[in-house]
């Protein structure tokens, strides 16, 4: 059980690294897609496209290393809901955006279905190496 | 309650750090964000001063951001002008720049213009204000001529600014 929680960490730290690295590189355009999908307040806009990268990377290099993995975890699954929220909410809305996932590019828009497939199912994830890594040991008696 | 306690604190931690690494690596990188996003508007100005599109100086018009000054003599300016500007003959600027110091500061661009594709006046007028430190200046090439040609809103007659007793100049009712 160990060995599997262990590939679910580093699976979801595969993504979360994988996801900062095009955003890190291109801020401005990621900005653009956090404004497409019109949650934020504008004011709000330009430090979420700074900031998020930064704490995706951070998250992933804490996964990959095992440190502070109660509160890395608690947040990537955090991550992962309002990710997937923001794309529920434009999908009920019937706003087509990009997601801005993986890839900041202009072309990089399309199909809705799949994305809230995909961001589904790294819900699951984030939730299993919770599970297993945080919660697989009763907390030791005060 | 260890386990609660741990997540909250890391969870801070982590968060502080992101905050930080977020904002130090785009104060120091070139293409960084501004912290604020700014509006976008389809207006196109060159990023120093110099000529500026009659769409462009239409959409200024249009949206009240713009302090038009009309470079041509006190005749040409009574006998029509885009409506609204001021009338700032060069050899007058002196006397009527301290009048208009603090409309500057209320508008986006200011644009001088003439009449003529070689008409100096313009040009003449927009170095005296960037001179005296006005930002935003631009020039409206041949400006009344390619106005009126549109049929945009002009006028006619003497304007306030120009009536301060700062000249001589003929006075003309206004059209409306």
């Amino acid at each position: 059980m160990k060995a599997v929680a262990m590939a679910l960490r580093v699976v979801v730290a595969g993504i979360f690294l994988y996801a900062s690295y095009d955003k890190i590189l291109h801020p401005a355009d990621f900005a653009a897609i956090i404004k497409d999908y019109r949650i934020l307040p504008d004011i709000l806009v330009n430090p979420a496209a700074i900031i998020l990268p930064w704490l995706e990377l951070i998250l992933g290099v804490l996964l990959v290393t095992g440190k502070w993995l109660e509160g890395a975890l608690f947040l990537v699954n955090v991550l992962m809901l309002v990710f997937w929220t923001a794309l529920i909410v434009n999908a009920v809305r019937g706003i087509d955006v990009g997601c801005g996932c993986f890839s900041t590019a202009k072309d990089s828009g399309g199909d809705m279905a799949w994305y809230l497939f995909r961001d589904g199912f790294f819900v699951l994830l984030g939730l299993a190496a919770w599970r297993l890594c945080v919660f697989r040991n009763k907390p030791a008696a005060p | 309650m260890n386990r609660v306690r741990n997540t909250v604190v890391q969870s801070g931690y982590i968060l502080v750090l992101a905050v930080l690494c977020g904002l130090g690596a785009n104060l120091v990188r070139p293409d960084g964000l501004p912290m604020v996003q700014a509006q976008g508007s389809a207006v196109t100005l060159p990023s120093d001063s110099g000529e500026i599109a009659l769409k462009d100086a239409l959409l200024l018009f249009a949206s009240r951001r713009a302090l038009f000054l009309d470079a041509r003599s006190g005749f040409e300016f009574a006998d029509g002008h885009i409506q609204g500007a001021v009338n700032v003959p060069v050899d007058d600027f002196e006397l009527v720049f301290p009048k208009l110091a603090d409309r500057f500061e209320t508008v986006d661009a200011v644009i001088t213009y003439c009449d003529g594709e070689r008409c100096p006046l313009s040009t003449d007028l927009a170095r005296l204000l960037m001179d005296r430190g006005v930002k935003n200046v631009f020039v409206l090439k041949n400006g009344w001529s390619v106005w009126n040609n549109e049929r945009l809103p002009v006028e006619k007659g003497q304007r306030l600014e120009s009536l301060l007793d700062l000249r001589d100049n003929l006075c003309v009712e206004c059209a409306r």
